[in-house]
């Protein structure tokens, strides 16, 4: 028998192979934020925070499917719709709050670390463009928000589908809400990382982000909701539009066709779709568009 | 050695470069062209060598002028920066992940695929001796393991030419001397060419081939370093007893000879001096104390 050996060469060597550019400059800044934004690689407490508001938006889904299959289990096929329990068209609404503070919380970890720390100029020295970095960055956090907003109302069809008597007859009967809360989820999602990536781009400070875009969908909610009623008519329900944690449950009415308890008394309801989708759009494609631009100019 | 083949073709050409901030100006017409090899830009705070850098990086526009590196502009050619490396002098290290995801991210950022890019990190980090301590957050670095992390994402994507800048900041004396021998032997052993900015001079001089100088944003001296060193080189002689009759010798032997308060200096001396002093010390019956080669400092030598 004869023995063979190999001989490694460790240290460092020229680098000969392929070089991917700047698609693969773009996937791995959006590998990291998303890795940043769920505290993967991290320390345990880079953890707590993301995975703490993915398992509550998880059990408030898990609760609504909980209450409503107990009620047809009680009560019989259809009792959860008839006494209008809360379901896949009023999650969002009702979760908003949730999604909103996770944005505000998880945007400034992707923006705001890399300038406090300079990390930034670290990137704009490779072939990455500052629209490729902001870009990616927001990506990242829509992936995550995204999966975040879809997670629970997957539980919610699952839950409801085994909770019903018939689970067959609820599945061709309710097929049509998972394309919608897809959706929806995908809107919400949308609207939210916008939002909260353009707040963080201007700060360098990750506080001061997530207190600034905290308070701002906090307190526009009673402030509009006050003077709206005060003022009523045309205008009021225009004052009504500026509550933003209700612009994306307007959309999410439109998709589901049907209004969820939340924006139920919104004067801005009376618009009609077409401005309360109009009026969605313009609140993402504007921010979009001034966040691309704030990076643009960087890189 | 190996080289990257750029024949003595000039890796970054500046050519009346300008950089104003409002009425302070920071570069003004500056102009060099640097080859292979390790190249010191020299001077003070506030001399403009970060503003050149950034500049060359595409991480600030000029003023006027241009500035290209390995034949593109920088700040238009995004792609030509994927075989340039660069070391900020300021921190730009973040504190959570470990060298090694850090140095992985990097490479990949650079355009490399993520299994050669994790082969990379590991080997890089060897090279920059943090090996043994990859997988610690960066956060608990000391600043010596903070600089080669530094240096180490500079390197992972085997850049074509790599910039240094104030790399030996904030090191302790044995913390030094490992980053310089480090840029030595990333030339030396792996061909990479480095423009290594610093406002040490024995920094420069004892690890740069070619050395440029500012000052005030102005281009004061550029060429070898040898060239600096050889116009410093002087020898110290000190006698107990008969100096003047000991200049007086050494003039007829025609050595010029700068008398100091406690000896002697002859400046950028050759290999005849050594035979002409011992002559003339025999003569004069000057008592030799003390001869020994000594060198100028460049500040001295840029003053003049």
């Amino acid at each position: 028998m004869t023995s063979t050996g190999t001989v490694f060469d460790i240290g460092y060597q020229r680098y000969t192979e392929a070089r991917e550019g700047r698609r693969r400059s773009r996937r791995a800044i959006f590998k990291d934020g998303v890795r940043i934004a769920l505290g993967l690689g991290r320390g345990g407490r880079a953890k707590i925070l993301p995975w703490f508001f993915i398992v509550v938006l998880s059990v408030l889904g898990l609760g609504f499917a909980l209450v409503a299959g107990a009620a047809n289990r009680l009560g019989g096929p259809g009792t959860a719709e008839k006494v209008h329990l809360p379901s896949h068209s009023d999650y969002y609404g009702i979760a908003s709050i949730i999604l909103f503070v996770f944005g505000a919380v998880m945007a400034p970890e992707l923006l705001c670390r890399d300038k406090r720390d300079g990390t930034i100029n670290l990137y704009f020295v490779r072939p990455v463009t500052g629209g490729d970095y902001v870009m990616a960055r927001w990506a990242a956090i829509f992936a995550v928000m995204t999966v975040a907003a879809w997670l629970p109302q997957l539980l919610l069809f699952l839950g409801l589908s085994a909770g019903d008597p018939m689970p067959i007859v609820y599945l061709q009967q309710h097929w049509i809400d998972v394309p919608r809360f897809l959706l929806a989820g995908a809107a919400m999602a949308l609207y939210v990382s916008t939002l909260s990536m353009l707040a963080a781009s201007f700060t360098s400070r990750r506080a001061y982000a997530s207190v600034f875009l905290v308070g701002l969908f906090v307190i526009t909610t009673p402030f509009t909701v006050g003077l709206a009623q005060q003022i009523g008519g045309k205008a009021g329900q225009w004052i009504s539009m500026f509550n933003l944690t209700n612009i994306p449950v307007h959309v999410n009415d439109v998709i589901f066709g049907d209004v969820s308890q939340i924006t139920e008394q919104a004067p801005a309801r009376k618009l009609g779709s077409a401005i309360l989708v109009s009026w969605y759009f313009a609140w993402t494609l504007v921010p979009g568009a001034v966040l691309w631009w704030r990076y643009r100019r960087l890189g | 050695m190996t080289t990257n083949g750029t024949n003595g073709a000039a890796l970054i050409a500046v050519d009346g470069l300008t950089k104003r901030y409002g009425d302070v100006v920071a570069l003004n017409g500056v102009s060099f062209q640097i080859t292979d090899g390790i190249t010191g830009i020299l001077g003070e705070n506030g001399a403009g060598k970060s503003t050149a850098i950034k500049i060359l990086l595409g991480l600030l526009q000029p003023t006027s002028g241009s500035a290209m590196i390995l034949g593109q502009n920088a700040s238009e050619s995004v792609a030509a920066r994927a075989r340039v490396g660069y070391m900020p002098e300021h921190d730009c290290l973040p504190t959570q992940p470990s060298a090694a995801e850090f140095l992985t991210h990097m490479a990949e950022v650079s355009g490399l695929p993520p299994s050669s890019a994790r082969t990379r990190a590991a080997d890089t980090l060897r090279h920059v001796g943090l090996f043994e301590e990859r997988y610690r957050a960066i956060g608990g670095y000391s600043t010596g393991m903070k600089q080669r992390v530094k240096l180490g994402q500079a390197l992972v994507h085997d850049p074509a030419f790599v910039f240094l800048d104030e790399p030996t900041a904030g090191l302790d004396p044995a913390g030094r001397e490992d980053m310089l021998s480090l840029i030595r032997k990333t030339h030396r052993e792996f061909g990479i060419s480095v423009l290594f900015s610093s406002h040490l001079m024995v920094d420069i001089e004892r690890t740069c081939d070619r050395i440029i100088v500012l000052q005030g944003g102005r281009l004061v001296q550029s060429g070898e370093v040898r060239q600096f060193t050889k116009e410093m080189e002087t020898v110290f002689i000190e006698v107990d007893d008969n100096r003047d009759a000991l200049v007086a010798a050494l003039a007829r032997r025609g050595v010029q000879v700068a008398v100091e308060h406690t000896g002697l200096t002859i400046e950028g001396p050759d290999e005849s001096v050594y035979d002409h002093v011992r002559d003339a010390l025999v003569e004069a019956e000057a008592p030799l104390r003390r001869m020994a080669p000594r060198r100028r400092a460049l500040t001295e030598l840029f003053a003049s």
